[in-house]
């Protein structure tokens, strides 16, 4: 977000809060059938993605979206009312995630904003979850956007 | 532009990329959900779908993500997918045809980069999922 961006009060209070503050730590065991059967639910066609005997075989980059942690928010976040609607999906890729592996995935809220339509004010919270394998190398972000659509209060 | 590239300076600025045709049917929707996960009637089952409010079965963000990179990949099998962002804007819907576009808007050759915008459209036009992605290729 840009700095310069005049942000609400009350979102710049849930910001100083609660942004960067780790929430959550999980493992998660790469398995190479269900990589393979993602990459091929996905439309994948190469090998390298699809074939566990392949000598490259990795998941593709998209799939650490499908690893999730045991909570999407801190605990002690508070209700602000409205019901949360996934609204997107972002990944960096840095590195291979291969079969076999165990990651270590941690999770903090990256950003916290809010667009203003005809229905009111939304607040988007976007999760990121940093993915590390067992050497500590640092293989991926996977970020979650959630949108949360105020209920107009009387 | 060739339908498939192997080095950054065969892609050409503004190029489409060959449009692709997920499978957005049911059964797979099922195959994700039980190798995957999302396994539920909102997403394998048009009448369970119906019950929870929902036009039909709809088929997971995680899923419609994962055409977009598989798009990028046919088009540019040596490409390495180093961020892709996506936005669902709407639902799209199981057992129905949506095509993937994309469109190459920048290239990096120094890095071997491009940026390419990508979409998911419904036989009515309309943009269900967009985002963005930036693919590394061999120079």
């Amino acid at each position: 977000m840009a700095e310069a961006e005049k942000v609400d009060e009350d979102i710049q209070d849930l910001r100083d809060r609660f942004l960067n503050s780790e929430f959550d730590e999980v493992t998660f065991e790469i398995d190479g059938e269900r990589v393979a059967q993602y990459a091929l639910a996905c439309g994948e066609t190469s090998p390298k993605f699809t074939d566990p005997g392949h000598d490259d075989f990795q998941a593709p980059p998209t799939f650490v979206s499908t690893l999730v942690g045991r909570r999407n928010m801190p605990s002690d976040f508070p209700d602000l009312g409205g019901m949360g609607m996934d609204a997107g999906k972002g990944v960096e890729w840095k590195a291979p995630v291969r079969a076999g592996e165990t990651l270590t995935g941690r999770s903090h809220l990256h950003d916290i904003y809010t667009k203003t339509g005809r229905s009111g004010r939304m607040v988007f919270l976007v999760t990121r979850m940093e993915l590390f394998d067992s050497s500590g190398t640092h293989v991926a972000n996977a970020d979650t956007r959630t949108v949360i659509r105020e209920k107009i209060r009387a | 532009m060739p339908d498939t590239v192997s080095n950054i300076g065969e892609v050409e600025f503004g190029s489409e990329l060959p449009s692709f045709a997920p499978d957005t049917s049911t059964d797979n929707t099922k195959r994700f959900g039980k190798y995957v996960g999302w396994d539920s009637p909102r997403f394998t089952d048009h009448e369970g779908a119906r019950k929870e409010g929902l036009p039909g079965a709809i088929v997971p963000g995680v899923l419609s993500q994962g055409f977009l990179g598989a798009m990028i990949h046919r088009w540019a099998p040596d490409a390495e997918i180093i961020a892709i962002d996506t936005v669902f804007r709407a639902p799209v819907l199981a057992d129905a045809p949506h095509t993937i576009t994309g469109t190459v808007t920048d290239i990096d050759e120094d890095e071997g980069t491009v940026e390419i915008d990508i979409t998911i459209t419904n036989e009515a036009g309309e943009n269900r999922v967009f985002g963005t992605a930036t693919a590394k290729l061999p120079k």
